[in-house]
């Protein structure tokens, strides 16, 4: 039958079991739900393409509507930079002079029609190396979404990093690791979060229900968060509007890439926006910060542009700015000692994390050693920035060299860990050496001393 | 001298008697119910005659309170003396009025104990309540901590775009030296 299959051709795409249907109802359907002879429409073509939607969220979602015609009204490209028309200085109660055309009541429609994003706020769990590999994301959200304000909720470990940061608005401390919050202070900041109205909200938690209903309750638009990749996701995913998997537990583990299904997800290309690129690793320096830590350096006797920064002294210190993808990222002073000797034009400062290992250094490497108590990124970034390079294990000083242009040394506990944590580290002026056991320990200081000598081939030439 | 509790709660046709409007205080009053209980010197009763009633005048309740129970009245008198009347008013409250009361009376001193005390109070002036949030004013500002990263962040944000605008201008000049040396070399 030529109108039956016909019929079965362009009816096939709307209804799941069209057999079970008779053929008397096939031709009262066809009539209604496809009038003319269309290519039957390309929707389940795109949802295959696209992660797997959750079903519970909205059981009609079928993805975006290809038949669906856009006006040219926010429906492409990217937000505007600031919305918000001028305010008229010649009217003495301040009301806004709204250009012609300017309709202020379909000006917020591109949050609905296009998905803008006005307000983000980001969860970053971790300390101050997971929170310093999260610049990335938030310049990316900057360039994706122009004029948007960013603000951060870390730790009080992980928000000193945030001085660092020109594209942060607000940043919070509150401790997302902890499983039991005090309940004022969660309610508090729930209080705070959903008070800022935010438009999106990511989260680098691993989230479980418990989060997941955390990010709900600020009533973002757009709920995007890390989720456990076992059983504890158990209704996380009814509460979020996007989730990644990430592959093990610890996302620490990924290295400099770790948030790498985020930046993937919030670089998606979208209507007439290509696909962003993931800006690399930036910190800026404030003109304070600097002068605070040349007078520290300067006190330990050392001058701009002529010393070496030692980091990573092995101590149980909370300020030693470890990632927690590599636990084992400390060398004791001793070893830093021999290293050190191998430096001779130079004059290496020891970073150290906390007083009470200044007696220890003094002791070890010597009365005249300059050592500079350092805490705060911040300040470290200061320091590293003042300097000719970095000599670090695996802590955030490495970071911020590459971040900063500095040449750097670093010293891995195994090759795997390197390539992760310091991807084409050829280009980024970073040496890295990589215990061959696998514990730092046992590291190569001969290896390293032949190391060092790239901040030797910088002054030859000045 | 004689004392005498006579006014109980006066019957209700003596007030409405003819001669209400006579005189006030001029006389002892003389509720029938006290007449039984009198002594002999009482002996211009409301009984006695009719003329004297009217020379006499007589006692009508004169009520401050209207709405509270003025309970007796206490007259004195003393011989050869002119009458001295004295009032004495008890007041009879219930136990729900006394609870109100009392109740007020507790809130009003744990008010003023508050209140006065905290006037007194170097704590309630002290560093440790008026630090940062607080301005004094009873404004209550939040996030001055906050506030100044914030502004440090912004801060820091012009710095760097006055630094590209600069690098910017430098690399124009730059260029604008070297067009002009082509210019010189033409």
């Amino acid at each position: 039958m030529a109108t039956t299959s016909l019929l079965h051709k362009s009816i096939s795409p709307c209804l799941t079991n069209p057999h079970s249907i008779s053929s008397t109802h096939f031709a009262h359907l066809s009539i209604f739900l496809c009038p003319t002879e269309k290519p039957p429409s390309c929707r389940r073509l795109l949802t295959t393409n696209a992660k797997k939607k959750n079903p519970w969220l909205d059981p009609f979602d079928y993805g975006d509507d290809p038949e669906m015609e856009y006006g040219s009204l926010f429906s492409e490209g990217k937000q505007e930079e600031d919305p918000r028309p001028p305010d008229n200085p010649n009217n003495p109660y301040g009301f806004l002079k709204f250009p012609f055309g300017f309709n202020v009541e379909i000006a917020s429609l591109g949050l609905k029609v296009r998905g803008d994003v006005r307000r983000c706020c980001c969860f970053v769990s971790g300390g101050v190396y997971e929170n310093l590999l999260f610049f990335p994301a938030i310049q990316l959200i900057k360039d994706r979404y122009p004029g948007v304000q960013v603000d951060v909720v870390a730790s009080p470990r992980g928000k000193q990093t945030y001085e660092l940061n020109k594209n942060v608005r607000w940043a919070n401390a509150y401790d997302l690791d902890d499983d039991f919050p005090e309940p004022a202070e969660y309610t508090d900041m729930i209080g705070v979060l959903k008070g800022r109205y935010y438009d999106m909200v990511l989260s680098t938690k691993l989230a479980g229900l418990g989060h997941a209903s955390f990010l709900f309750m600020t009533t973002a638009r757009d709920r995007v968060s890390y989720i456990y990749p076992n059983v504890n996701a158990a209704g996380a995913g009814l509460l979020l509007s996007e989730t990644f998997t990430p592959d093990g537990l610890n996302l620490s583990e990924g290295g400099y890439n770790m948030y790498r299904q985020m930046l993937d997800w919030l670089g998606r290309p979208a209507r007439n926006v290509p696909r962003q690129p993931i800006p690399p690793l930036k910190v800026s320096i404030s003109r304070k910060l600097k002068e605070v830590v040349e007078a520290k350096y300067k006190s330990a006797g050392a001058e701009k542009g002529k010393y070496i920064v030692i980091h990573g002294i092995q101590s149980d210190s909370q300020a030693s700015m470890q990632s927690r993808g590599d636990p084992d990222s400390l060398l004791p002073i001793q070893i830093w000692a021999e290293i050190a000797k191998a430096i001779r034009d130079v004059k290496p400062i020891f970073v150290i994390p906390h007083e009470k290992e200044r007696e220890d250094v003094e002791e070890i490497v010597g009365e005249d050693a300059s050592i500079v108590f350092i805490t705060t990124p911040g300040q470290m970034a200061a320091l590293i920035n003042d300097s000719i390079g970095v000599i670090a294990t695996n802590t955030a000083a490495i970071q911020l060299a590459n971040a900063r242009d500095k040449p750097s040394v670093a010293l891995f506990s195994s090759e795997e860990k390197g390539k992760l944590f310091v991807p084409n580290a050829e280009e980024k002026k970073c040496v890295v050496v990589s215990s061959k056991t696998g514990k730092l320990i046992d590291i190569d200081v001969e290896a390293v001393k032949k190391a060092t000598q790239i901040f030797e081939a910088p002054l030859v030439l000045a | 001298m004689a004392e005498a509790f006579m006014g109980f709660s006066m019957p209700k046709p003596q007030i409405h008697s003819p001669s209400y409007q006579t005189a006030k205080f001029d006389a002892y009053p003389h509720p029938n119910s006290l007449k039984q209980c009198s002594s002999s010197r009482f002996t211009n009763g409301w009984f006695q005659s009719e003329g004297s009633r009217r020379k006499r005048g007589h006692l009508c309740k004169a009520n401050a309170f209207p709405d509270w129970p003025l309970m007796a009245v206490m007259v004195e008198h003393m011989e050869g003396q002119r009458d001295m009347i004295t009032h004495k008013s008890i007041w009879h409250l219930s136990d729900e009025t006394i609870k109100t009361i009392y109740t007020i009376y507790i809130m009003f001193t744990c008010w003023g104990c508050c209140f006065f005390g905290s006037t007194k109070d170097p704590y309630y002036d002290g560093e440790q309540y008026r630090k940062d949030g607080g301005d004094g004013t009873g404004h209550w500002v939040y996030e001055k901590q906050e506030d100044i990263e914030e502004s440090a962040r912004a801060e820091l944000w012009r710095e760097e775009l006055i630094e590209e605008i600069e690098q910017k201008v430098g690399g124009l000049r730059e260029l604008e030296e070297a067009g002009r040396k082509e210019e010189l070399v033409k």
